[in-house]
């Protein structure tokens, strides 16, 4: 209590009821503190929130004109719409295998450093660098790597003698999604590593102890105790990836812009090209992508959250 | 109770070889690009295109200077400074007020103000930003730093006041009670019990968010157009976009770019780790 | 033949100044239960991780059944061990956590299942077998951790402080239940606590450590009648045994220990053990139940008085402690006298020492002399 010592004795203040319980207080103090946040919070979020669900319902032509058009957006966004739709596969696909590298590559990594690595504690800082650093700089660096004649993808594999495996990365449909994961991956792995090492650090010693006696090599120990005590954090981390995934747009911006061919178009950059460079300026359509992401964003979040959670809690 | 021992990790049996195989090459799958990219930021392009993966001899450390000087570097620098350092002063400001007002007041709109704020975390930036194009040009904010600074601020709230107020609310509220009794006002309980002893938190925040907005590209990209106004990310965009064959002063460029978070990183890498995670790590 | 050899066990932290084992050698007979005691930070439990396998060696052996065992695996070594946090798996039901070593080792589900249910009958757990931890209480998850060593029907038991986290009264019941399952099973067992009244309750053998260091092994009552330095003569027992200063001298044939506040003459037997220490300073240490108010029956001269002066009385119910300051001195001792006593605070009183009871230790280094 060395801090309330260094204060000043003031006196006594007369009671009044809102000072006699410190946990309330005058209504005029708790608008002094969760004004300004609350204002800047409604002013720039939530009410773009609803401006969002509000444009998704009309179309908004140039000069601010705009014309309620019902469910118009959503139906030709749903029904029409191929680009839209190769878009959400393409995110599908993404989110689905980014947030099942991102878990168990994270996992793997932090056992390494779990299971006293070399150098461990060094290689937790190296291994954590990329995720602090720009999407721009990331993007770059890996597009420079992927390049066809001088990218270190290519001339690694030259050198492996796997020289017939050379692709023009980027520059392939089939390839070019598939590269921007693995840029996205390796910005994002040290992220989960750190989580899962400090679950992994919080796992009570003695339980590993006792399954050690009870003829568990680290392969049993890992799925038999690590694992399933892991629960909570593996579900977290699933979310927060999911979500991060559902998402992405800077990387795939910086390096392909969504092509070729679309083949890299995520959810994400479409509704920003259809927003700011389409040929028609109509901000009602992209804002209906927007909103129906985001719905479905939230169900399969709300599906994974029920399915997968603990049912009881695990206190150790 | 006997002192806690050193336990042996509970994983140590895992056989040595392939750990350090693997361990080596991630190291270098990781440190790989970065090494190449800083050998080549030393490097003339004609250099590189003759030897794409050499060692830079001579070290040409003239042109980090030309970059620096001879594009808008010092711009776009100048322009992230300014944003990032006063969007999360007051980000920090007012979400450390708006959380303890919620860890400490029981008040009856206190669960739903919570709740609002807490579904912030889930946004998506497409779900704001078409709608804050339209706001901002409204109210003449856009393509202007006031604009960009406020929506950084509203869209880091709701993780900044989530962190805080989690750590707030463990402050043992004898303190309070203690403070209270000694007459202190709201605001100076405010300022006197829990900035001092919630600093390591708001640390942490202001880590977090620091990094966080120094990197953002999607709502600088939508809502500034000038160059004189770009932010360091879109200015490496613009950088090496326009320099896209001179891959050596591109490749300088970027090492400019990276250089000033590497160097923090490399003093107070255990409080960056910290803040990145801090709203995961439960 | 001894199942448990340890035989110069050695354990150096690195970095640290001082090995946090030295040296440490005992053996433990088949159905033996030994307990290892000793203050906090002692070694003892880092003794008993060495024996399990959890803890790599730093010198010496360990030996099960005469085969040294140093290099052999944990999950190898046909021990089980029951954890002062009981390290229950809480995922996992009773039933899994008392299953899994079994199902871990390829023995058969009917097999498995047998045990388990024996197990957990013995113990009474078998209306629990279906919760999982969280739901337990202390004890019940106390008696889990136990059925889980007992089901493995091992060679060794091993067991860590596993009543510290009980409260006092779960804690001498479980102590009884323990003892009667051994004395049933008759698994050869090691038990660490830092509790005396563990030790002297529980163990066939008692080996006492401190700083690492093994300063006596035998059975409780031995070790507790014949201290081998000041540490054990303080450590059993409660009140612990009072020490003075005092100085050797020879009068008329006898040995006689020249206290500040009086003197004592000394048992015959100790006379040619301190025929060395004539003229020099030892430490004469008396436990508080040989201290009595009314000299008891028999020869009078066995029992020294002592005048002194009542500084504090405990009623404690069953019998009075009573702290007595020496006259002439500033020595104090403890004094368990009965519970009828009259002594008051300030009373003067000759305290009676029962002189063939007395201990002897070198103050240099507090090795018992006789």
């Amino acid at each position: 209590m060395r801090i309330l010592d260094r204060l000043p004795r003031r006196a006594a203040r007369e009671p009044d009821s809102a000072a006699t319980d410190a946990r309330r207080a005058k209504l005029g103090i708790l608008v002094a503190f969760l004004a300004p946040a609350l204002l800047i919070y409604a002013g720039f979020t939530i009410y773009p929130v609803v401006r969002t669900f509000y444009n998704a319902f009309h179309t908004i032509k140039p000069q601010g004109v705009v014309d309620f058009v019902g469910l118009d957006n959503f139906k030709a966004l749903l029904f029409t719409d191929s680009t839209f739709w190769k878009a959400v596969a393409n995110t599908a696909w993404f989110t689905i295998v980014a947030t099942i590298v991102d878990v168990i590559g994270g996992l793997l990594l932090a056992l390494c450093l779990f299971a006293r690595a070399p150098l461990a504690p060094l290689l937790r800082v190296v291994w954590f660098t990329p995720v602090l650093m720009s999407y721009v700089v990331v993007g770059i660096i890996w597009v420079w790597m992927y390049d066809y004649d001088w990218g270190l993808a290519n001339a690694t594999l030259r050198w492996l003698g796997l020289g017939a495996f050379e692709q023009s990365w980027l520059g392939h449909p089939s390839t070019a999604l598939w590269s921007v994961l693995v840029a996205h991956e390796w910005k994002w792995l040290g992220f989960n590593m750190i989580v899962f090492l400090a679950a992994l650090h919080a796992l009570p010693g003695e339980v590993l102890g006792a399954a050690e006696l009870d003829n568990c090599g680290w392969f049993g120990k890992l799925v038999y105790i690590i694992v399933p005590m892991l629960r909570t954090t593996i579900v977290n981390l699933l979310v927060l990836s999911f979500i991060g995934k559902m998402m992405v747009f800077d990387l795939v911006w910086v390096m392909t812009g969504g092509g070729p061919l679309w083949s890299s178009e995520t959810v994400s950059t479409y509704v920003y090209k259809r927003a700011f460079e389409w040929n028609t300026f109509d901000l009602g359509y992209p804002s209906a992508i927007a909103v129906l992401w985001f719905v479905i964003i939230l169900l399969f979040v709300a599906l994974m959250t029920r399915l997968l959670r603990q049912r009881d809690k695990l206190e150790f | 109770m006997t002192p806690s021992l050193p336990m042996r990790s509970g994983l140590a049996q895992v056989r040595r070889v392939p750990l350090v195989l693997f361990t080596v090459l991630y190291t270098v799958v990781t440190g790989g690009p970065l090494l190449w990219v800083a050998m080549m930021s030393l490097r003339t392009t004609s250099e590189i295109f003759r030897n794409p993966y050499g060692f830079p001899s001579p070290a040409h450390w003239e042109k980090y200077v030309e970059a620096w000087t001879k594009s808008n570097y010092a711009t776009y620098f100048w322009n992230s400074t300014v944003v990032v350092v006063i969007a999360v002063a007051l980000v920090t400001a007012i979400g450390a007020m708006a959380a303890h007002c919620l860890a400490r007041y029981s008040f009856r709109g206190n669960r739903l103000v919570r709740f609002a704020i807490l579904t912030g975390l889930v946004l998506p930036p497409q779900l704001v930003i078409l709608a804050l194009f339209q706001i901002l040009l409204d109210i003449n904010l856009y393509n202007t730093l006031t604009g960009l600074i406020l929506v950084y601020v509203a869209t880091h709230i709701a993780m900044t006041v989530y962190i805080l107020e989690g750590f707030f609310a463990q402050i043992p509220q004898d303190l309070f009670d203690a403070a209270r009794m000694d007459g202190y006002s709201d605001f100076e309980i405010f300022w006197r019990v829990t900035i001092p002893i919630g600093a390591p938190a708001i640390f942490t925040t202001v880590t977090l968010n620091f990094i966080v907005l120094w990197n953002e590209f999607l709502f600088a990209v939508v809502l500034l157009t000038d160059d004189d106004k770009r932010t360091l990310p879109l200015g490496i965009m613009h950088f090496t976009g326009s320099h896209q064959l001179d891959v050596g002063m591109a490749a300088t460029g970027l090492m400019i770019a990276m250089l000033p978070v590497i160097a923090i990183y490399a003093f107070f890498s255990e409080t960056m780790i910290k803040g990145m995670t801090a709203g995961a790590v439960r | 033949m001894a199942i448990v050899t340890v035989d110069g066990l050695c354990k150096q932290y690195p970095g640290a100044t001082a090995p946090a084992v030295h040296d440490v050698t005992f053996t433990v007979a088949d159905r033996e239960f030994m307990v290892l005691l000793g203050p906090s930070g002692c070694g003892k439990s880092t003794v008993l991780r060495m024996i399990a396998g959890l803890e790599p060696v730093t010198s010496g052996t360990v030996s099960i059944e005469g085969k040294v065992v140093n290099h052999v695996p944990a999950k190898a070594r046909d021990i089980a061990m029951v954890f002062q946090s009981y390290a229950l798996y809480p995922h996992m039901t009773v039933y899994g956590n008392l299953a899994f070593g079994l199902s871990r080792r390829d023995i058969e589900r009917s097999e498995v299942a047998r045990r388990v249910h024996a197990a957990a009958g013995k113990l009474e757990l078998t209306e629990l077998l279906q919760r999982k931890p969280h739901a337990l209480s202390g004890g019940q998850r106390q008696r889990v951790a136990v059925g889980r060593a007992i089901v493995r029907d091992p060679k060794v038991f091993l067991f860590d402080e596993p009543l510290s986290n009980l409260d006092a009264a779960l804690r001498v019941s479980t102590r009884n239940e323990l003892i009667k399952q051994q004395r049933e099973i008759g698994t050869t067992s090691i038990y660490v606590t830092h509790d005396q009244v563990e030790a002297m309750t529980m163990g066939d053998r008692i080996c006492i450590m401190n700083q690492g260091k093994v300063v006596q092994i035998g059975r409780p009552l031995e070790v507790y009648r014949n201290p081998a330095d000041t540490f054990v003569a303080r450590f059993l027992g409660n009140p612990p045994m009072n020490l003075l200063h005092g100085r050797i001298e020879q009068r008329d044939g006898r040995m006689v220990a020249q206290l500040a506040g009086g003197s004592l003459a000394l048992p015959m037997r100790t006379a040619s053990a301190l025929s060395r220490y004539i003229g020099a300073d030892v430490i004469v240490g008396v436990r508080p139940e040989d201290l009595y108010e009314i000299v008891p029956p028999g020869d009078p001269a066995q029992f020294a008085r002592l005048p002194a002066r009542v500084e504090a009385v405990e009623p404690l119910g069953a019998e009075t402690l009573v702290m007595v300051s020496l006259e002439g001195s500033d020595a104090e001792l403890v004094a368990r006298v009965g519970r009828d006593t009259a002594l008051r605070r300030g009373d003067r009183l000759d305290l009676a020492l029962d002189t063939a009871a007395i201990h002897l230790f070198d103050p240099a280094t507090t090795i018992a002399i006789a």
